[in-house]
């Protein structure tokens, strides 16, 4: 599985046609098909390319809806690979 | 917009464009529900299907009446609603709440209860953001989450996640939200 360090993750950041993955617990995950994650944006309050394991923690939501897309690789560096 | 009233709620360390994205973001969702109520209450046919035309007909007056009271506090705030229908829609806080393939009334009410569950998120945090600090934006998104929740019980009922706890509304629609509306 792909090793993504965290300058390489900021690539993916849904814009300009890139796909858009998002970091959450080690995991690396491809969001690019997600309505709510179009141009990598998701509420106003979360961009793509970036580890989100903190942001979830203030979100109305939780992981749940994470888990049921794709994992293209795994973050180098992650302290959190607990991640399913 | 009321220059005075965006100060306060700058001043209240708020961070007004990204609340004001939020807005907008959820007044699509309020709005395309509208729309795509329409269509599956339309679809709620049959002797199951009927008795439920009600309540989604209730729930779709008063999204539609949660995005009419959601406009004046995005222009207060200094924002505007886009000019373009289609991009609107495709910036909503929720996703699009879609006839489902199989017809069935069961699949319906899980298109109709995960739209309400959606809301209840969206609102949830607007409350969180802004409670003690945006006052009049709390109050408007306070008042729609009571309603939010009222269609999420409403509907999660009839799958069968136990009561509701309360009566079919009598009459008038918006109980919370119609102050916003006068
Ligand atoms: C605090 C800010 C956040 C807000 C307001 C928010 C809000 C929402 C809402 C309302 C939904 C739709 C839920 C539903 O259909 O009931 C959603 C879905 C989702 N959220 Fe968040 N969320 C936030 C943070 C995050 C973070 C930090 C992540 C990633 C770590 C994330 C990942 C997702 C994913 C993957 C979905 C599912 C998208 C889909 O099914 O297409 N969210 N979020
Ligand atoms: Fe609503
Ligand atoms: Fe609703």
């Amino acid at each position: 599985m792909r090793k993504f360090t965290r300058e390489e993750l900021k690539e993916f950041n849904g814009k300009n046609g890139k796909p858009a993955y998002i970091a959450y617990r080690g995991k690396v995950y491809d969001v690019s098909h997600s309505f709510l994650w179009k141009g990598g944006r998701h509420q106003a309050l979360h961009e793509a390319g970036e580890d989100l394991t903190e942001g979830l923690k203030e979100a109305p939501h939780g992981e749940e809806f994470i888990l049921k897309f794709p994992v293209v690789g795994i973050l180098e560096s992650s302290t959190d690979l607990e991640g399913r | 917009m009321a220059k005075v009233a965006r100060e306060m709620v700058e001043r209240s360390g708020v961070d007004v464009e990204k609340l004001l994205e939020l807005l907008i973001k959820n007044a699509a969702a309020e709005l395309t529900t509208y729309y795509y109520y329409t269509i599956l209450r339309a679809n709620l046919i049959g002797l199951e299907g009927e008795s439920l035309k009600e309540i989604a007909e209730v729930a779709r007056i008063e999204d539609r009446n949660h995005f009419e009271a959601l406009v004046p506090r995005i222009y207060e705030l200094g924002g505007k609603l886009p000019d373009n229908m289609k991009e609107f829609h495709d910036m909503s806080a929720c996703p699009p709440a879609n006839l489902p393939e199989n017809l069935t009334v069961e699949e319906i009410l899980k298109v109709l209860v995960e739209a309400e569950r959606c809301a209840v998120r969206g609102y949830t945090q607007i409350c969180n953001m802004t409670a003690g600090k945006d006052h009049r934006t709390y109050d408007l998104a306070l008042a729609i989450l009571n309603e939010e929740i009222e269609h999420e019980s409403w509907f999660s009922e009839f799958l069968g996640e136990g009561p509701s706890g309360h009566f079919m509304r009598r009459g008038e629609t918006s109980p919370f939200v119609s102050k916003f509306l006068k």
